[in-house]
């Protein structure tokens, strides 16, 4: 077996008997999820993370973080089909502060990276906070085993599996096949391979995608939302400001929080359904320990 | 006698390798700038081509249309007039690149120079005459035989994606050595490049272009002493050369090693048989000159000077060839029916001026940042081969891209803003319910409708009942066409999983450009059907 090798399915490894995260987050006494209200995209993704706990409890000295934006498409930030800028740079800054060995903000792109990178503004803001914006390499490409009940293998960039921490930074979406985009779908851009065959079984993806993926953190970014015409909308119409971010570790929560955006309930999205079942995590948002604030 | 090279042309020879260095190097960093700078609009990087009248000329005279963009090609023949071939010497980077190949082959004995006495360099002067009277006749090949073109063309559909295969195969290897951060930050250094690496032409492209710079073994520099109808244009206009070649018969030995070595056949030696309209004055000849007995004084008198020997027996078969060649090639069916895969462009001319403008330099297909443009072969008709096509399976129009009607030198492709270009159509999106995934097993799919860029989408989709073969009755979602919001950009063809022969795929009809490539009747909708 090649070093590679072995670091990366030590990697894995690791990643695999995590005990729910929910559990963790009562354990040290933090809300399971935090949902923030306000003018700056900025200081609602700071106040967030505080809330469950501040970015230590995530992030350690010397850590590699990757953090997972949706950068997919050639569409400006007011136009709501890529992640908030000013989010993504809000956690780039919250990991540099907490001495982050190094920030890595990348993606696997629908559209052409040189172009979504540049006109998202995501590749702008993260390097002026001081992460490392490369596009998604074809070489990093490796064949793992998701373990999934679905999906046994599949393409997957190293980049999310070396790094010590994942932030998965999505944008809240209308999807016309899993109706909404959120957190588990988000996993599709960490990944290569024929992509588009997915969606004949995209509930199972993302499910198999999110019992792989471990991010140490989630914020949703809901600052604008795509109502319409997702998962890339294109006019202004289209994208709704609700100025809101939601944190939590347990991601499956948050989407499912990030489902009253729309007025859906988590249970009437099959995937959110199907992860609460398979005790992925929780979608009964009414037990969960929820801080709401506006600043 | 004391033998001794001049200095001074030693120098000037120098400073002519610098300029053509130069020159090349600026060429080729605008070449490689032609790609998305990252922002929505680029600055002039296809300038060289203004300066080309050849181009100039005949677009203007085929298409009955002087683009105004070309008016510095005045001012090289302003300078021409005065000064002679020195743009072919001094500033042509192709000129540059076949000097360059004839003086490796030189050297390494792969081309041996003979005296000639010959009068082959008039083809190129025929060459041009073709060329001219066919654009009269408003078919236009310049494309073909134009130096920029070619170079551009060739190295943008040939020599570049042929690198970029080989780096690729490099880092390959870097990454088995697991040498990681050199792939690493080679790979990112090449994405920056951004350079288009597939071409469906790329190997014929490519292999003329290694033909003809293989050619300078025949003769040094080949293509500039036979084929190049741009050098033919400035040699007749040559006529007034401030510097004449003068030889001091005192100091001649009569070696003959002018002549041998001159690099465009112009016969410095003997002095009365110099053609000036051959001459690039690369200055080789009184560089070379064992006793320093060439020089290139000024005179201010106009005096006839020598040129080319033409024939007119020749002239009027080369004119008659234009008058001629050109019906053949019209009996194409392109003429008379649009093919259902040439998609231009966006801001791409009606067909017909189209060929009539374009000239075939790639500038297009370079800039195009999803290498969907590609050079046509059968389907435009003979005098459309190279032109542009945009082909869905290797790319798409990218929504907020207009980056190809930006960098046409010659305005067949007309300047648009992306606002505008999203107004036009190129084409229109077909499904195949044969093919497609829902319509025909009734399995979900719907990639198509995700990436349809335009809002609302073009593509919809409607609930559908579907009997498998097990009997299993199905209700997947399956796409269907709004003909009112499609624009024809070829991302669901290109995105679709069904990869090999996509269930939605674009074809030309609707296209905006023109008015006959249409299906609907276009009237005002009726309130009522009456029927």
């Amino acid at each position: 077996m090649k070093r590679r090798d072995f670091i990366k399915t030590v990697a894995v490894g690791s990643l695999l008997p995590h005990v729910p995260s929910s559990l963790l987050a009562q354990a040290g006494g933090h809300p399971d999820l935090a949902m923030i209200q306000g003018d700056s995209p900025s200081l609602i993704v700071k106040e967030a993370v505080a809330a469950i706990g501040g970015i230590k409890r995530f992030v350690v000295k010397g850590d590699v973080v990757i953090v997972k934006p949706n950068i997919g498409w050639d569409r400006t930030p007011e136009q709501a089909a890529c992640t908030n800028p000013e989010v993504v740079k809000a956690l780039v800054e919250l990991c540099v502060a907490a001495d982050a060995k190094e920030v890595i903000v990348m993606d696997n792109t629908i559209n052409p990276a040189r172009r979504t990178y540049a006109r998202s503004g995501i590749a702008k803001a993260a390097k002026e906070a001081g992460a490392k914006v490369p596009y998604v390499n074809p070489h990093h490409l490796k064949k793992m085993a998701l373990n999934g009940e679905w999906f046994k293998e599949w393409e997957v960039y190293t980049d999310f599996v070396e790094a010590d921490k994942i932030i998965n930074v999505p944008i809240a979406k209308t999807h016309s096949l899993s109706r909404l985009t959120m957190g588990l779908k988000n996993w599709l851009g960490a990944i290569g391979g024929p992509r588009n065959q997915l969606h004949q079984g995209l509930d199972y993806a993302m499910i198999d995608l999110a019992r792989f993926f471990k991010p140490a953190l989630t914020i949703l970014d809901a600052y604008r939302i795509l109502v319409r015409n997702g998962p890339q909308g294109g006019r202004l119409s289209d994208a709704e400001l609700k100025k809101t971010v939601v944190a939590g570790v347990d991601y499956v929560a948050v989407d499912a929080l990030g489902a009253n955006f729309f007025g859906i309930k988590p249970e009437e999205l099959p995937y959110l359904k199907l992860a609460s079942e398979k005790g992925i995590g929780r979608i009964d948002l009414e037990k969960l320990n929820i801080e709401k604030r506006t600043i | 006698m004391k033998k001794e090279r001049s200095k001074k042309y030693r120098l000037l020879q120098k400073a002519r390798i610098g300029t053509q260095i130069f020159f090349f190097g600026f060429f080729f960093i605008l070449l490689l700038r032609t790609r998305f700078p990252g922002e929505d609009y680029i600055s002039n990087v296809e300038g060289f081509f203004h300066w080309d009248p050849l181009l100039a000329l005949t677009t203007a005279i085929a298409s009955r249309v002087f683009f105004i963009a070309f008016l510095p090609a005045v001012l090289t023949l302003v300078l021409t007039f005065f000064l002679g071939r020195v743009a072919c010497g001094w500033v042509c980077p192709l000129g540059a690149l076949h000097q360059f190949f004839s003086f490796v082959f030189k050297k390494t004995r792969l081309h041996r120079p003979k005296r000639l006495q010959d009068n082959h360099t008039a083809w190129k002067y025929y060459l041009l005459v073709f060329i001219l009277i066919s654009a009269v006749f408003t078919l236009d090949v310049v494309g073909f035989f134009d130096p920029f073109s070619f170079l551009y063309r060739s190295v943008i559909v040939g020599v570049l994606p042929a690198l970029s295969y080989s780096f690729s195969a490099l880092i390959g290897l870097f990454y088995q050595f697991n040498l990681v951060g050199i792939g690493d930050a080679m790979i990112q250094f090449f994405e920056n490049l951004d350079v288009n690496a597939t071409f469906i032409q790329g190997f014929f492209i490519g292999t003329i272009f290694i033909g003809i710079v293989l050619l300078n073994m025949v003769r040094e520099r080949f293509w500039c002493r036979y084929v190049c109808p741009l050098g033919a244009m400035l040699g007749l206009v040559s006529r007034w050369n401030l510097f004449d070649l003068k030889i001091d018969m005192d100091k001649c030995i009569k070696c003959g090693l002018c002549t041998l070595q001159c690099q465009t056949q112009a016969n410095p030696y003997p002095n009365e048989n110099w053609k000036s309209s051959e001459c690039v004055y690369c200055f080789t000849c009184s560089a070379i000159c064992p006793t320093n007995a060439i020089s290139f004084p000024a005179k201010f008198a106009a005096e006839k000077v020598e040129t080319i020997n033409l024939s007119r027996r020749k002239l009027i078969f080369s004119s008659l060839l234009g008058i001629f060649v050109m019906p053949f090639f019209r009996l194409s069916p392109a003429r008379h029916r649009a093919s259902e895969r040439l998609i231009r462009p966006p801001g791409a001319l009606p067909e017909e001026k189209f060929l009539q403008t374009c000239v075939k330099c790639g500038e297009c297909m370079k800039v195009c940042p999803t290498n969907a443009l590609q050079p046509v072969l059968s389907e435009a008709g003979p005098e459309g081969i190279w032109t542009p096509k945009l082909d869905p399976r290797i790319g798409y129009c990218d929504y907020y891209c207009s980056l190809c009607t930006q960098v046409c030198p010659t305005g067949a492709l007309k300047e648009l803003t992306i606002e505008e270009k999203n107004e036009l159509k190129i084409g229109t999106a077909w499904v195949n319910r044969n093919r497609c995934i829902p319509w025909k097993f009734g399995d979900p799919c719907i990639v198509c409708e995700e990436h349809c860029p335009v809002s609302p989408k073009a593509i919809k989709f409607q609930k559908i009942e579907v009997e498998r073969l097990d009997g299993v009755k199905k209700t997947p979602l399956a796409p269907m066409i709004d003909l009112e919001q499609c624009t024809g950009c070829g991302i669901c063809e290109n995105k679709c999983p069904v990869v090999d022969d996509p269930a939605i795929y674009v074809t030309s009809i609707g296209e905006s450009r023109s008015e006959k490539n249409q299906m609907l009747l276009d009237i005002i909708k009726p309130e009522e059907n009456i029927f």
